[in-house]
């Protein structure tokens, strides 16, 4: 703007100055020329009277700077000054002659480029019918511009340089204030009045643009706060797959650091299943897949988005499904285990009953046939009473609560597994203080029954079997310990699963439905006991029950 | 607004990301059809033709972007280490390819643990992975690693070669069997290496300077 100010100021004063000076010569040269005429007009005025008086003989001793003709009335010269008049051509024809012989006198210029000069006649009728004329040559207004040259030269110059200045400056001056806008607070500012309209309008513009951008952020906020605060992992991406839009839970989901902006989602997984779902939804399907990372199980679900009938990009949803899958494995399995564990005895069941049936069994052993028959119903019955209570402690159908004294349990249970204890060579001692705990009856002599069934069983001959109580401040504890063949470490977390065994082959020989511990560990959640277990290979097994007395 | 320039050296990460994924892809693959048999070897080479497909694609990329673009600096080390890169990648898959071929030969012999075969095979994932990660990540520190763990796969493959050459002594082990095992070692050792020549290109298009074991340093561009 400066530099347009500046040149147009600077233009407008150059054509100014150039204009006027040649107005100016323009002028000047036409007053010099009405001049040269009234001269040559004095002149041949004073030169008629002279040779009105002493005729012809006047131009003897005549000097002038001038030139001047004497024509008589045909035309022929008869005197010039600064020629010979014989060698001169007859005259008549010229223009002030003709003219001066009708109307009496007359002007004439003519130009002669040889000589770059004009000639100014001026020619008079005399008295006697005669001509007089007189002629003077003047420089031509180019050749007065180009001798005035250097002046108008050195004007320009003058004048360019305080042209430059001078519009420069202006410049300046103009576009100060404009420059000077405070663009935030428009109307705050002082400068020209021109410009107020579009500054209320920059002003309004300002407070829309204002306004919208604090829609679009707390739109933004109230989008990441939801996305934030899911624990599902969320991406948005374009059709190149580069990462648009995340939430932090998608992150973690996927164990990735911050990402660029602008980077490709595949930097932060790029797992089969992964870019399969990705390519699907890319190519406008919806697609599903599930993605192992590790021991982590994620869900992705992946769904195109379109614009305009185009796939312009895809949203992805992560969750994490390993718990779901783990539950699912151990759900899989309990019901493989149960219809096994279900089978078995009915196939013995069914095996003994098709002897008998056929007539292949002597009759002598029939009896025991029917008690084998026998003893594998009860077997199935144990199971399903089993299978019955792991889900009524599923169910957690609230049991009556009451004063349980804890010595009197344990050794009542002692008691009950005197038989067996003795048949397997095994001594039960029940040792320490004698606390009471509030509880269900039933599932608190459950818990320690199984328990200590447990202890007989996985025993060796000649082992024993320790109930100990302790009545500690804060809390009561009762702990099993058996001199058995222990449990290996890495079967420790899972014997508390439904049928899970750590000696699988020899399940059948020590009996029972590998659902003991199970019910312990339920029993133990539905009563609030702090259930933990201890064991070393070869040495035996402690299991210690714990209750919080502030419970 | 991204120049066409940017938009097409982000494609070239991309596909770059998606190369090495197969490659991951195509090693582990080879290492269990090696342990568990079953599709997996096929799999593995169906893998491999896909790797191929994408080494074509991405150097066709590449001489588009050199030829139309004309990148210069940091974004022609790029350009030009991730055409060294691909083949290194493709030779990665052409070895597991390999390997997963042999695992058809060697599948009814039982392979003892203390071969440490397996720990090779985990190794030599570990080290794809990670060179594949360095380049995603861009992280100089785990391209260097990766050049450090190589040792780690040729320490491994000497303790197969003697454990091999100890079972063949033994006499009651396939001759023809522990030759291919050796093949499967070797590929798993030369896979190692070209790993970590995918470390080297990635050290390369970070700093500009191309570490080599070999020789001394060569500075780049």
């Amino acid at each position: 703007m400066i530099n347009r100010i500046f040149r147009t100021t600077f233009a407008i004063a150059m054509v100014i100055l150039i204009v006027a000076l040649l107005l100016f010569v323009g002028i000047l040269y036409g007053y010099f020329n009405d001049n040269v005429f009234t001269e040559l007009e004095a002149e041949a005025g004073y030169i008629a009277r002279g040779i009105e008086l002493s005729g012809i003989g006047y131009f003897d001793d005549f000097t002038t700077p001038n030139r001047v003709t004497y024509i008589d009335r045909d035309g022929d010269v008869v005197y010039d000054s600064s020629a010979n008049p014989v060698d001169m051509e007859n005259h008549a024809s010229r223009d002030e002659i003709m003219q001066a012989l009708e109307t009496g006198e007359s002007t004439s210029a003519r130009y002669s480029e040889t000589l770059s000069e004009n000639t100014l006649y001026y020619a008079m009728r005399l008295g006697n019918g005669d001509v007089l004329r007189v002629a003077t040559r003047q420089s031509s207004l180019f050749a007065l511009i180009m001798s005035l040259m250097p002046p108008i030269l050195i004007t320009i110059v003058l004048a360019a340089v305080l042209g430059l200045a001078l519009s420069r400056r202006l410049a300046r001056r103009i576009t100060e204030p404009i420059i000077s806008l405070d663009l935030d607070h428009p109307e705050d500012s002082d400068t020209y009045e021109e410009l107020s309209p579009l500054l209320r309008k920059l002003r309004r513009q300002n407070d829309m643009i204002k306004e919208q951008m604090s829609r679009l952020k707390k739109r933004q906020e109230e989008f990441t706060a939801i996305t934030e605060n899911m624990s599902e992992g969320f991406l948005l991406i374009d059709s190149q797959t580069n990462l648009l839009s995340y939430n932090s839970s998608a992150l973690r989901l996927l164990g990735a650091s911050d990402p660029q902006a602008g980077q490709s989602v595949l930097a932060l997984e790029r797992g089969e299943s992964f870019r399969k779902v990705i390519d699907e939804a890319l190519e406008g399907h919806h697609s599903e897949a599930l993605m192992h990372d590790g021991e982590r199980c994620y869900q992705l679900y992946a769904n195109c988005v379109r614009h305009n009938g185009q796939v312009v990009g895809a949203v992805i949803a992560v969750l994490d499904v390993t718990e779901r899958e783990e539950r699912e494995a151990l759900r899989r399995e309990f019901s493989a285990n149960v219809t096994h564990e279900l089978k078995t005895p009915l196939t013995s069941i069914s095996g003994f009953a098709e002897i008998m049936m056929n007539g292949i069994a002597s009759p002598g052993d029939i009896p025991e046939f029917a008690g084998d028959i026998y003893s594998e119903a009860q077997r199935l019955i144990t199971l399903v009473d089993d299978i019955l209570h792991l889900s009524q402690l599923d169910e957690e159908a609230p049991l009556p609560r009451s004063e349980i004294d804890l010595r009197a349990m344990c050794e009542s249970v002692a008691e009950r597994l005197r038989q067996p204890a003795d048949k397997a060579g095994v001594s039960i001692s029940v040792t320490g203080d004698s606390p009471t705990v509030t509880g269900a009856q039933s599932v608190v002599d459950e818990i320690i029954f199984n328990v200590c069934e447990n202890a007989v069983k996985y025993n060796r001959r000649g082992g024993n079997v320790i109930i100990s109580l302790h009545d500690k401040p804060g809390e009561v504890e009762l702990s099993v310990s058996d001199t058995g063949i222990g449990i290996p470490a890495a079967d420790r977390e899972r014997v508390f699963e439904r049928f899970y065994r750590v000696d699988k082959s020899h399940s059948k020989e020590i009996g029972g439905t590998g659902l003991g511990l199970s019910i312990v560990k339920h029993g133990c959640a539905s009563q609030g006991i702090a259930l933990s277990l201890e064991s070393e290979v070869d040495a035996g097994t402690t299991i210690t029950l714990r209750w919080n007395k502030k419970a | 607004m991204r120049s066409r320039f940017d938009e097409q050296l982000s494609i070239l990460n991309t596909e770059m990301i998606r190369m090495g994924a197969l490659c991951e892809e195509v090693i582990s693959l080879a290492s269990r059809a090696l342990t568990h048999g079953g599709d997996a070897a096929d799999r593995a080479i169906a893998v491999d033709a896909e790797i191929d497909r994408k080494e074509r694609d991405i150097e066709g990329l590449c001489m588009k972007l050199l030829l139309l673009e004309h990148p210069v600096a940091r974004d022609l080390r790029v350009v030009s280490s991730a055409l060294k890169m691909i083949s290194d990648m493709e030779r990665i898959g052409d070895q597991a390819a390999n390997i997963a071929e042999i695992t058809g030969y060697i599948s009814g012999i039982d392979v003892p643990e203390a071969l440490h075969i397996g720990d090779m095979a985990r190794a030599t994932v570990k080290m794809v992975t990670d060179s594949v990660d360095s380049f995603v990540k861009n992280d100089l520190d785990m391209a260097r690693g990766v050049m450090k763990y190589d040792d780690v796969v040729d320490g491994l493959f000497d303790k197969v070669k003697n454990g091999l050459v100890d079972l063949i002594r033994g006499g009651n082990f396939d001759a023809e069997a522990a030759l291919d095992l050796l093949m499967v070692a070797k590929y798993f050792e030369r896979i190692g290496d070209h790993a970590v020549n995918v470390a080297e290109w990635v050290e390369y298009s970070i700093t500009g300077v191309r570490s080599n074991n070999e020789t001394s340093e060569v500075s780049g561009i």
